[in-house]
């Protein structure tokens, strides 16, 4: 009972911060979510310590000959954590779907487009707040298996620290791009409606490119398909020989941003002209 | 009343003292049917079909290659394979049957670099100077020993790994036999080879010639792999042509398909000089099949990683759909025997999957092959594949089995997660990771990654020979599996056994 709100207070509230409210103690109080978001912490740092464990100096041809780009290396988790994102995000939208709980919500608050802009706000916190800890757990981590891998200052790999540069760039935006993800996966969901559907199409879009370079012989094609897809977003983790991308480091989260925004729209179009 | 108690007798066939038993023939057709009246998954298994066809269309239409432009690569065998055919040789003619004995005193470097593994010399008989034509060697190498060698493909290995050493070849009509020796008294058989197209006039001779040695450069992202070539010099003494004809003289000649001064070697490269009975020869090349670099059969069946995210949605759904709409009570309150119910799912969803992906690999395979010719992936450097030929239905079946594999796969741990959207998730970023990080790792970690994840199964697709007599570096963004065909999809088949019994397990302790 001491938590319940005095109903004096619960009026006095804006419509968008108590639908704020109430999105986030809908997220909060699912099961499902204390496991994707630990997944997404989990999975991301688990691969990148996979990656900067794995890589040694002694590839190179010499130890001052690695052009390896350690930042990137370090974030390489974020292949993995951004599908334990898009289910997170998915689940935000298609779960009420599948539950009719979205019935009940619609009727607490008729306007859809703030309770679908509730949510888009509550999904960027909470996945903010696990890439902040995942970007910072494969960094950790990363700085002291790179070094013991050979990649020292005396080589020409500085420890990672986010005083330079490129690596503060690197490490906000892959934040960014997780965010951007969710933000996607939000927006196919209120397309969807339906949980597989969504997990499925969403992964399909971001892991399409990524295959199809592997094996498009023509450079061309695979420039066009790097720069067009939603994965052009992770250009934004390279801090060496930038000028090799196929896209710059923030146009390609621009991309990324793009398709986020198309999701966000079509799925807030069909959410507030369709039945629940 | 009594009708009725008999026509649902007779109509449940086997049915036994506690009336719970249905028979699996019953339970597949209940379960085909679950699958048939669901539009969306008739639609899914449609967009598995048109995913794998069309992303294998794309990929295809992607590709390219200059081969034939270039005259080294389109040397072609007795077999009609392709092949490499350079080297010194130092030869006579030889009319009907006779024979060759010498001995190979040194085999070294002759440009001080690294000298290959497979570099050789010995004694050869070869129907003529042309490049590809037929041919039988005995040879020995610095680091296979002695090897008789003939028609490209062909590879024994002998006894002696010692240089010095004799060597022998006889001829006896088509039939050509080589011999070892460490003294040039006692020798050892190597064994003996048919060369049909041997003419009565062939040449016979030493030769020398040494394949390049491989360096592999790898960091993030990227990989160069170069072939430094390697020039060798042999000696030979103690010549000795066996022949009915008086002796002729010998002639030196640089076997090789492009001009002196091509892209392939430089002007002190090849040499063959005698003096009071010692012969050097100086060459670089290989006389070795050629294996095939691009895989341009395996190019479109690649489309399937993304049409088995279609498959993997299918097979997860068939049990989760059930758990979310409680239709899993019903289905177990019909059959108690739950291990039935999974087996009978399993049935059905690896029969549709298998059918369909085998319509959708059929159809790519001879919808690609225009795309792939107008690509470049023509004759003479890729002959034209067809579908009869083993290693090309294995890849157009295997993709199918591949497709019902993973279907079943999915249905395991979409029972054991009894949730679809984590087992999606799961499944896809399993499947499809692998091949994506794998380019970003050393060549070891990603060699085993590649083995040990159930994306090994996608080994089924290479039809690229490979020869153990020639060196090749495996690098996956040239498409090179890292497991044999088999023993890949064994790896899948194993993970769906697991998935499969860890479900049935879970199936008979938990509640519905």
């Amino acid at each position: 009972m001491t938590r319940t709100l005095p109903i004096p207070t619960l009026l006095t509230r804006t419509l968008l911060t108590r639908t704020l409210y109430a999105e986030w103690t809908k997220l909060r109080t699912l099961p499902g979510s204390g496991w994707s978001f630990a997944g997404v912490v989990a999975v991301t740092v688990a691969l990148s310590i996979a990656f900067t464990a794995s890589v040694d100096a002694a590839h190179c041809p010499a130890p001052q000959g690695c052009h390896e780009d350690t930042t990137k290396l370090t974030l390489s988790g974020t292949w993995l954590g951004q599908a334990a994102v898009v289910v997170l995000a998915a689940l935000v939208i298609t779960n009420e779907h599948a539950t009719r709980m979205i019935q009940t919500t619609l009727a607490a608050t008729p306007r859809r487009a703030v309770v679908l802009f509730a949510k888009a706000v509550v999904v960027a916190g909470v996945v903010m707040a696990a890439a902040v800890l995942g970007v910072a757990g494969s960094l950790l981590t990363g700085r002291f298996f790179l070094e013991g891998n050979g990649f020292t200052a005396a080589n020409g790999h500085p420890p990672l620290s986010l005083g330079s540069e490129p690596t503060l760039r690197a490490a906000f935006g892959t934040v960014l791009y997780l965010v951007l993800v969710g933000l996607l996966s939000l927006g196919a969901g209120a397309l969807l409606r339906d949980t597989a559907g969504t997990i499925t199409a969403v992964l399909t879009l971001f892991y399409i490119a990524p295959v199809a370079v592997q094996f498009v012989g023509d450079p061309h094609w695979r420039e066009r398909l790097e720069k067009a897809a939603p994965s052009a977003g992770m250009a934004v983790q390279a801090t060496r020989n930038l000028d090799r991308l196929p896209i710059g480091p923030w146009a390609g989260l621009g991309v990324l941003a793009a398709y986020a925004a198309c999701a966000l729209l079509a799925g807030g179009a069909a959410f507030i002209r369709r039945d629940p | 009343m009594t009708t009725t108690t008999t026509r649902f007798q007779s109509s449940v066939s086997g049915v036994r003292d506690d009336g719970a038993f249905v028979s699996t023939g019953r339970l597949v057709r209940a379960e085909w049917t679950k699958f048939r009246s669901v539009r969306r998954w008739i639609l899914g298994v449609l967009a598995m079909a048109v995913l794998t066809v069309g992303m294998g269309l794309f990929i295809a239409s992607g590709s390219g290659t200059d081969a034939n432009t270039r005259p080294e690569e389109v040397t072609v065998g007795p077999g009609g394979a392709r092949v490499h055919d350079v080297f010194q040789f130092t030869h006579r003619p030889l009319q009907g049957d006779g024979g060759i004995t010498a001995r190979v005193t040194s085999l070294k470097s002759a440009d001080g670099r690294e000298m290959a593994g497979w570099a050789k010399a010995g004694v050869i008989i070869k129907a003529g100077t042309k490049p590809g034509s037929t041919y039988a060697a005995v040879m020995v190498t610095p680091g296979h020993g002695v090897r008789l060698q003939s028609d490209f493909t062909n590879d024994v290995a002998g006894k002696s790994r010692a240089i010095p050493g004799w060597l022998r070849l006889v001829r006896a009509g088509t039939s050509v036999t080589g011999y070892e020796s460490a003294d040039g008294r006692t020798w050892r058989k190597v064994g003996t080879v048919t060369l049909p197209e041997l003419p009565q006039r062939a040449e016979i001779g030493l030769f020398a010639t040494s394949p390049g040695v491989f360096k592999v450069q790898r960091e993030f992202g990227s990989t160069s792999v170069g072939q430094s070539t390697s020039v060798v010099a042999a000696t030979f003494d103690g010549v000795d042509v066996q022949s009915r004809q008086q002796a002729a003289s010998w002639n030196n000649t640089v076997v090789s398909p492009s001009r002196a001064g091509g892209d392939e070697f430089q002007g002190n490269d090849f040499q063959g000089t005698q003096s009071a009975g010692t012969f050097t020869l100086r060459g670089q090349g290989d006389i070795a099949p050629r294996p095939d670099g691009d895989d341009p059969v395996r190019l479109p069946f690649t489309g399937v990683m993304i049409g088995m995210i279609a498959a993997i949605a299918l097979g997860v759904l068939f049990i989760t759909a059930e758990y979310k709409r409680g239709m899993i009570r019903t289905s177990f309150a019909a059959s108690p025997r739950r291990g039935r119910v999974l087996a009978a799912k399993a049935i059905v969803i690896s029969a549709v999957t298998f059918a369909t992906g085998l319509v959708a690999t059929v159809i790519l395979f001879f919808a690609s092959q225009p795309v792939l010719r107008s690509g470049g992936f023509a004759p003479p450097a890729f002959p034209e594949p067809s579908l009869t030929e083993p290693r090309i239905m294995r890849a157009v079946v295997g993709t199918a089995l591949f497709l019902a594999l993973v279907a079943v796969f999915s249905l395991g741990v979409g029972t054991i997660l009894r949730r679809s959207a984590g087992a999606i998730a799961g499944i896809i970023t399993l499947l499809v990771l692998p091949t994506i990080i794998a380019s970003a790792l050393p060549i070891s970690a990603a060699t085993w990654m590649m083995r040990l994840t159930p994306a090994a199964g996608l080994s089924i697709q290479q039809t690229s020979r490979h020869y153990p007599q020639v060196e090749s570096v495996c690098v996956p963004e040239d498409g090179c599996y890292y497991s044999e065909p088999w023993a890949g999809i064994g790896v899948l088949v194993a993970y769906t056994a697991v998935a499969l019994g860890l479900a049935y397990w879970l199936l008979r302790r938990r509640d519905a």
